[in-house]
């Protein structure tokens, strides 16, 4: 017997009745799904701290991210990949009610922009035609970019937290949670440019992380709080977080590596110079940690059961 | 017009038939499912299990539509929500969106063809070229919107003549199943929903379903215990009268 035949796909009678998970964002090719929310918090963060501190080697290495990695597994996720074209307009202009479309028309537009902003921020090519005109166009294109950059890091929060029918998603906050973790991973990459021997301070970029390294924390705490009150179903979703199947990527993941090491890190630097070792420790542990933040985000989106005796969810 | 079902769970027998003839009705591959037949026990000892047919719920302000970002999911005048499958992407945030989770992507897997392993029957093969089912894409009942629309041409009238009508209404023995037009305060289904108290699913998310359930006691409230006696009663009398039919055949024999 074929092993197609033995298959599975839904216990049909089952479906809704409980609370139920999400899947096609997290598991089997939804996977996808997660890494790229990942790429686009890394490479939307990156390029926007690198923007405030003027680093060319930040704005490509944020650039290269989006471009490279984020766009190219989203595409990929796609059940027909070779009709991306249609969520742009002219095809569509589902732009004006979509955060998916927006949010590929920011992807799109960020790419454009940023590239031109690139080519003319490179030292030599700014050499070549003369500083007086290169600056206007890099500075321009630095400020369109900037805000696709912005719209890029942030509409992921409003994708999910316009899903009703989950309600650990369907918060005001999630949108805040995107865009300031997304910041706070910039930090943490800018500090790996500076490492690197870019054009980063490794110092400023270290005071940066830790202020939005207490943002974060607080917020995360206040968001899981908040949901805890929403529903019965968003309290599932904290529960799973907290104890259940989730847990070991929050405390283990989110927690520790995202939160608690890099801020070991920044107090040692607080009382002297961190070592090179330990920084890119913090660096490590810090993107690890956006990896487990987005997985738990997607991993705990509940829906509430369709049945009118649970609608209490 | 807007059309509009209204399910009778008193009625319904739990036979599955609707969701048969769904499948026939659209050559549906196997591992997708358009309407379902949800179930779960009751707290009463001794009840058997309480049961929901669902189906989407053509939904009058469609979170699907709003969030589909190729224009895929389109709404029609007449209220039907359906997906273009020559325009759809496969981004699956439709089905992420759907409150009711009553969209299903089909992934190759879950189109292994009825006998996996062998070729596609010519029945199968007749079927793709009325509906292709793109694999790739997303798929939901559309109220059978090509009956309708074909019946429409003819000038019959859906929901009273069976040409016209949903092949699950048609098909429902238990005759829970009633489809019309929800604009139409003449309609049988819109003086079901009045004289019944029908309830929406979830109407507290603001998409305003056109699929209305009546269950014996409950109205707006939240109960899910028909009295078992209602339920079966209409299923045993079209039992008798199958029996009372094999009886002629059969005697004849
Ligand atoms: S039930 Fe779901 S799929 Fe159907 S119209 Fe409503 S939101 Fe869309
Ligand atoms: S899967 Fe298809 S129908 Fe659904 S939102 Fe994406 S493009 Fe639209
Ligand atoms: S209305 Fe048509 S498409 Fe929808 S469940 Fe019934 S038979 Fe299937």
């Amino acid at each position: 017997m074929s092993r197609m035949a033995t298959r599975q796909w839904m216990t049909t009678h089952e479906w809704m009745v409980k609370p139920m998970h999400q899947r096609e964002w997290i598991e089997r090719r939804g996977i996808m799904i997660w890494i790229a929310e990942t790429f686009t918090s890394l490479g939307a963060g990156l390029y926007l701290v690198s923007l405030f501190i003027n680093s060319w080697w930040g704005l490509l290495v944020g650039w290269l991210i989006i471009m490279f990695l984020k766009l190219p597994l989203h595409i990929a996720y796609f059940g027909k990949p070779w009709r991306f074209y249609r969520t742009l307009p002219p095809f569509s202009n589902a732009w004006k009610t979509s955060w998916f479309a927006r949010g590929i028309l920011f992807s799109v537009f960020f790419g454009t922009f940023g590239f031109v902003q690139l080519v003319f921020g490179q030292p030599d090519l700014a050499n070549l035609i003369g500083t007086s005109i290169a600056n206007p166009i890099y500075y321009t294109f630095g400020v369109l970019a900037g805000i696709n950059a912005v719209g890029t890091g942030i509409y992921g929060g409003f994708i999910m937290n316009y899903v009703k029918g989950i309600p650990f998603w369907n918060q005001g906050l999630l949108p805040v949670v995107f865009i300031l973790a997304g910041v706070a991973d910039g930090f943490g990459l800018t500090m790996g440019i500076g490492l690197g021997g870019g054009d980063a301070s490794v110092s400023w970029a270290e005071t940066g992380s830790s202020y939005l390294l207490i943002i974060n924390i607080l917020l995360i705490i206040v968001y899981l709080i908040s949901a805890r009150y929403t529903s019965e179903v968003a309290k599932i979703s904290v529960q799973e977080l907290l104890t259940g199947p989730s847990a070991f990527m929050f405390w283990g993941g989110l927690v520790t590596l995202g939160m608690v090491i890099p801020a070991a890190v920044s107090l040692v630097s607080l009382f002297g110079e961190a070592s090179t070792v330990l920084l890119i420790i913090a660096i490590v542990a810090h993107t690890l940690g956006a990896f487990a933040l987005k997985y738990c985000l997607l991993k705990v989106g509940i829906y509430r059961p369709l049945l009118p005796k649970v609608a209490a969810y | 017009m807007r059309w509009g079902m209204v399910v009778n769970l008193i009625k319904c027998t739990r036979c599955h038939a609707c969701i048969a003839a769904c499948r026939i009705e659209h050559f549906l591959p196997m591992g997708m499912n358009w309407p379902r037949l949800i179930a779960w026990e009751t707290d009463v000892p001794g009840e058997e299990l309480t049961t929901i047919p669902v189906r989407c719920n053509q939904c009058k302000d469609a979170p699907c539509v709003e969030v589909c970002p190729a224009e895929a999911t389109k709404k029609r005048e007449d209220g039907i929500v359906y997906v273009d499958n020559d325009i759809c992407v496969g981004c699956r945030y439709c089905i992420i969106a759907c409150p009711y989770q009553n969209r299903t992507f089909l992934s190759r897997d879950k189109d292994p063809g009825y006998f996996p392993g062998y070729e596609r029957t010519r029945f199968e093969k007749a079927g793709r070229k009325i509906y292709p089912h793109t694999v790739g894409t997303t798929e939901k009942c559309d109220f059978c919107m090509e009956r309708i629309d074909a019946g429409l041409a003819k000038g019959l009238v859906p929901g009273k003549d069976r040409e016209a009508t949903p092949a699950c209404v048609n098909t429902c023995q238990a005759r829970a199943l009633t489809f019309g037009d929800l604009d139409d305060p003449e309609s049988e289904v819109s003086k079901l929903i009045k004289e019944k108290n029908a309830f929406q699913l979830h109407p507290e998310y603001g998409t305003d379903p056109s699929v209305y359930y009546i269950d014996g006691k409950i109205g707006n409230a939240p109960s899910n215990i028909a009295p078992r006696e209602e339920q079966t009663a209409s299923h045993m009398q079209h039992l008798s009268t199958m029996e009372e039919r094999a009886k002629q055949i059969f005697g004849k024999k």
